[in-house]
């Protein structure tokens, strides 16, 4: 039985259509990078990422079964690359500090129409946010990013990490507490 | 009294149990301290979820992800990637094994062609108890033995 029509599209790329490849990076391939994006903090080096993930799956497909969901499938390639790179990148950021987005970068994400405190307060928070992750074990980073920004229930994550729920709700809790710490000076507003 | 703050993001993340909902919730009805940090939890969880996602990809993402299959499409690739992993792998492991007795087997006919070449000096010198501990030093040591003993 094939569970969700994405996980069609990949049963039908071992079959040799090629466009349901294509149409599955068409569905994911922003998602992707958005994802990879928590990890690297560079918009180019995301997009090389997914490009990796994509790549992978294209060579991982004809080992998939259609009995685990697609999402679970591509964010388990995903993770595991990311995790690898958040290793190979910690060598990297020793000897090459500094990396990550530029700083017209980090305005896209204040948002459009805000007004210049709402702009920097915004700029602020990504900032805080970013070194947040950075600080977060890297287990409890993926689980995080899993959780608060793809918006994955404890029992997808725990498929995707192959690792129990329980773990799964230790792993938010621990980073979403530290969350709260971080982000602690937001709440009153004065941060900027 | 039991605190419940390590059940508070799991349930502000709906990911508790009803019977486990209604004792935090209990707990949560009595007690400042836990609700304060479920607040501030919750702020924090707030803040996340206003966070814009990341910039969009320039345009063209799709193109040059195609572009990049192909490449990687034409790459020369060896042998072992062209052939089904299921017989790969054993493949693989087969040649690993062939390789090590290869690398045995050499080693042990080099330690014969050696005692063959230095048999006289084994039967003369009777330092070496067997051809398998001799490494090349012990080699050098016993072909220079007659010089050594010349110098006592």
């Amino acid at each position: 039985m094939v569970p969700d029509p994405d996980a069609a599209l990949l049963v039908a790329f071992q079959g040799g259509d090629r466009s349901a490849f294509r149409t599955l990076f068409e569905r994911h391939g922003r998602a992707m990078v958005a994802f990879c994006h928590r990890f690297v903090r560079d918009a180019s080096r995301a997009e090389e990422l997914a490009q990796d993930v994509f790549l992978k799956l294209h060579q991982a497909a004809p080992r998939y079964r259609p009995t685990a969901r697609f999402r679970t499938f591509l964010y388990r390639i995903a993770a595991n690359h990311c995790l690898n790179e958040l290793r190979r990148g910690e060598r990297a950021a020793r000897a090459e500090p500094g990396r990550g987005d530029a700083p017209e970068e980090l305005d896209l994400l204040a948002g459009s129409g805000a007004t210049p405190e709402e702009s920097a307060r915004g700029r602020a928070l990504a900032r805080a946010v970013d070194e947040l992750l950075a600080r977060l074990p890297e287990k409890q980073r993926v689980a995080f990013v899993l959780c608060r920004f793809e918006g994955m229930s404890y029992e997808e994550i725990a498929a995707v990490l192959r690792t129990t729920v329980p773990a799964v709700k230790s792993l938010v809790h621990r980073a979403t507490v530290a969350a709260a710490e971080a982000l602690a000076p937001f709440a009153g507003g004065e941060a900027a | 009294m039991r605190h419940v703050a390590s059940d508070l993001v799991a349930l502000l993340d709906g990911a508790l149990a009803d019977e486990e909902r209604a004792r935090v919730e209990a707990h949560l009805a009595g007690c400042g301290p836990c609700r304060a940090q479920r607040d501030r939890i919750a702020a924090a969880i707030g803040f996340l979820a206003s966070l814009p996602p990341p910039a969009d990809p320039a345009p063209g993402l799709e193109e040059r992800f195609q572009a990049r299959l192909a490449r990687e499409a034409d790459r020369p690739r060896g042998l072992l990637s062209r052939v089904p992993w299921r017989i790969a792998a054993p493949l693989a492991a087969a040649g690993a094994v062939a390789a090590a007795v290869a690398v045995a087997v050499v080693r042990e006919r080099r330690a014969e062609a050696f005692a063959a070449e230095h048999l006289e000096l084994f039967e003369r010198y009777e330092l070496v108890a067997s051809i398998g501990d001799v490494a090349d030093e012990d080699a050098e040591v016993v072909a220079h033995l007659d010089e050594l003993e010349g110098r006592r």
